[in-house]
């Protein structure tokens, strides 16, 4: 084989992998149920970063005691969370090691364990305080790049707007950020070109 | 030998060569044109400008259009990303189909593979992608590995290398565990070095192969008891002593004899860290007050069947070497450093059956054999004629004894003693060391491979 011919397979092969990047994404948001999930209020501190948006998410803070599903998770633990729809954000049903099987509207979204905390909760019924699980998840929607200054929108909604995000979660339970909603309007939507 | 004076020695002695029907005549002009346009300071030189002016340019694309990037739509980004790498692996093509200009078609090959991975970066950015981040540099690694064997690259295999210590790096600190997978990597990397013969590349694998070893250390060191922090630097120690012996029956080989003293020399400075690790009375005594390993249950039995693993491959790398070197009498430094080695593997055995009251003990007899490992090490490395063996034993040594003269005098003596004591020390010590090391040196020659780049 010539020199030509081997450099050829490595572009081919490398062209592939970075054209599967993208085509791996899209699919994602071509074909995935449509979720919008509530931002969590925003620390400027950690937010915007250079020409990015940090995200955080209602349901990146779980705590498994309050949910159906598994109970006990450790660090980087994998976890499917299953969301169903409601007005106006999906809300958290029930949080799994495995894969689930869903009823109905429900998706599960596929995530992460950061960390885990162990907090106390004082039951008044009982005077008791009752340890509790608090962990921080990753579900890799959690950045969003947007053109350099205008992250400040996003860091700094002015009052009375709110931001939310419209996600696409695919059967496999990957996401893509489809849409950054302000105000339930879409402010930036993702296209393939 | 340097390049100018095996060409003067080659233009002298040609002429009798071809007097003597060795060479043919017009051979030797041949020989020598070949030789001439070798000329390694040129040969460095050239290389060394093209890879700096390579990693410029890299470096130069990607802040340029990271600064604009805001302003261009997708598919403008799309096409100078793509265009970008193709057109750097279509000019590598062409330099190195010509053949004329090796040196630059290989840099500009790098190029290609940097901005691979400026590639994966930025589509990761343009469609928000935010996956398990170590993914990406792994993805890099493996690209820079495919270009290294096709195109028989020895950049791009230091470069697949550099970046797979990157990717375990990240998996290691950022995720808290041993990571085994970088192992696969590594291996990949080795059948292509050994074929092609890269020097170079066997300084960087073995050097990964290290920082590897010391990234697993940080996960032990958070996740398990203190106790296990003592056994797991013996371990270490067992595990750097068989790759050394590796690298002396490597040396026995025709075929990979060009990487034997390279492994010799790494595994003799890790072997003589964690050895130096294990000196201190502190890391005998505290390690093992986290709990007594004698009733520490199941997990202590683990630790002496791991102990007992290393010992075995120790012992066959040992056995190996004996094999390969027995060509008559053993000489006296393998006789010596057998001994000594043997001593070092019951010391490390004993220690497993130890509480902590012992430790004190235990880290005097770990002080006298690493002593005796540095005064074996030079002696050894002035038989084989390798200087680095020579200096690091003598480094290693001064280093042991500076800081035993620290745990010993810092709370016997005053400050103002202790200083002026400690300076006379480090004048006197300083003087005999270097003296006995350039006398053991002065007669050896420059370590091979150090005369150029391949």
């Amino acid at each position: 084989m010539t020199v030509t011919a081997r450099l050829a397979v490595v572009v081919v092969l490398q062209t592939l992998a970075l054209f599967t990047m993208i085509a791996m994404k899209q699919w994602t948001l071509n074909t995935g149920t449509l979720v919008v999930l509530e931002t969590q209020p925003i620390d400027p501190r950690s937010l915007f970063r250079g020409d990015y948006v940090r995200l955080n998410y209602r349901i990146s803070e779980l705590k498994p005691q309050e949910l159906a599903g598994d109970n006990e998770f450790r660090r980087h633990d994998p976890l499917y969370l299953v969301l169903e729809p409601d007005d106006p954000y999906w809300r958290p049903v029930s949080v799994h090691r495995r894969k689930p099987t869903l009823a109905g509207d429900q998706v599960a979204i596929r995530g992460e364990v950061q960390y885990v905390n162990h907090r106390g909760r004082f039951d008044g019924a009982t005077n008791e305080i009752e340890p509790i699980q608090v962990m921080q998840v990753r579900y890799g929607i959690e950045s969003y790049f947007v053109p350099e200054g205008e992250g400040r929108v996003l860091e700094r909604p002015q009052p009375g707007e709110v931001v939310s995000l419209r996600i696409a979660v695919d059967k496999a339970g990957n996401a893509g950020i489809k849409a950054v909603l302000v105000n339930g309007e879409a402010r930036y939507t993702e296209r393939l070109f | 030998m340097r390049h100018h004076k095996f060409l003067k020695l080659l233009r002298r002695e040609l002429p009798v060569w071809v007097e003597r029907g060795w060479v043919t005549p017009g051979g030797d002009s041949a020989i020598l044109e070949h030789v001439a346009a070798q000329g390694s300071g040129v040969r460095f030189l050239a290389y060394a400008f093209s890879m700096l002016g390579v990693l410029l340019l890299g470096s130069g694309i990607i802040t340029y259009f990271a600064a604009n990037w805001a302003l261009m739509p997708k598919i403008i980004k799309l096409v100078i990303l793509f265009g970008g790498m193709w057109a750097a692996y279509g000019a590598a093509a062409y330099l190195l189909q010509r053949g004329d200009s090796p040196q630059l078609g290989q840099a500009i090959l790098l190029l290609g593979v940097i901005l691979f991975g400026a590639n994966i970066m930025l589509i990761a950015q343009i469609y928000h992608i935010d996956s398990h981040y170590p993914d990406g540099v792994l993805s890099w690694s493996a690209g820079a590995l495919l270009a290294a064997y096709l195109l028989r690259s020895q950049p791009a295999m230091i470069a697949a290398l550099g970046l797979g210590v990157l990717w375990t790096g990240m998996e290691t600190l950022g995720f808290d565990r041993v990571h085994w997978p970088f192992l696969i990597l590594w291996l990949a990397c080795l059948p292509m070095i050994y074929r092609m013969q890269w020097r170079a590349s066997a300084h960087v694998a073995l050097l990964a192969l290290l920082v590897w070893s010391v990234f697993v250390f940080w996960p032990i060191e958070w996740l398990l008891p203190d106790v296990w922090l003592l056994y797991v630097m013996q371990w270490y120690m067992l595990a750097y002593g068989a790759l050394f012996l590796l690298g002396l029956a490597l040396d026995t080989y025709a075929r990979v004899a060009f990487v034997g003293m390279t492994v010799q020399r790494y595994a003799a400075f890790a072997g003589l860290m964690s050895f130096y690790a294990l000196t201190f009375p502190d890391f005998q005594t505290h390690t093992r007050d986290a709990g007594d390993p004698l009733t520490a249950g199941p997990e202590w039995f683990v630790a002496v069947a791991a102990s007992l693993a290393w010992v075995v491959v120790l012992v066959a790398a040992g056995a190996w070497h004996r094999q390969r070197a027995r060509t008559g009498k053993s000489p006296a430094y393998l006789a010596w450093g057998q001994a000594l080695l043997g001593l070092i593997v019951v010391l490390l055995m004993v220690n497993l059956f130890l509480a902590s009251e012992q430790g004190g003990l235990m880290a005097g007899l770990f002080n006298l054999l690493f002593f005796g490992g540095t005064v074996w090490l030079i002696y050894a490395g002035s038989r084989l004629g390798d200087r680095f063996l020579v200096n690091i034993g003598f480094v290693f040594f001064a280093l042991g004894l500076l800081t035993r003269y620290f745990d010993t005098f810092w709370t016997l003596l005053n400050r103002s003693y202790f200083f002026m004591l400690g300076g006379l020390l480090l004048l006197v010590g300083g003087f005999f060391v270097e003296r006995q090391r350039r006398r053991l040196t002065a007669g050896m020659a420059p370590p091979p491979g150090t005369q150029g780049v391949e």
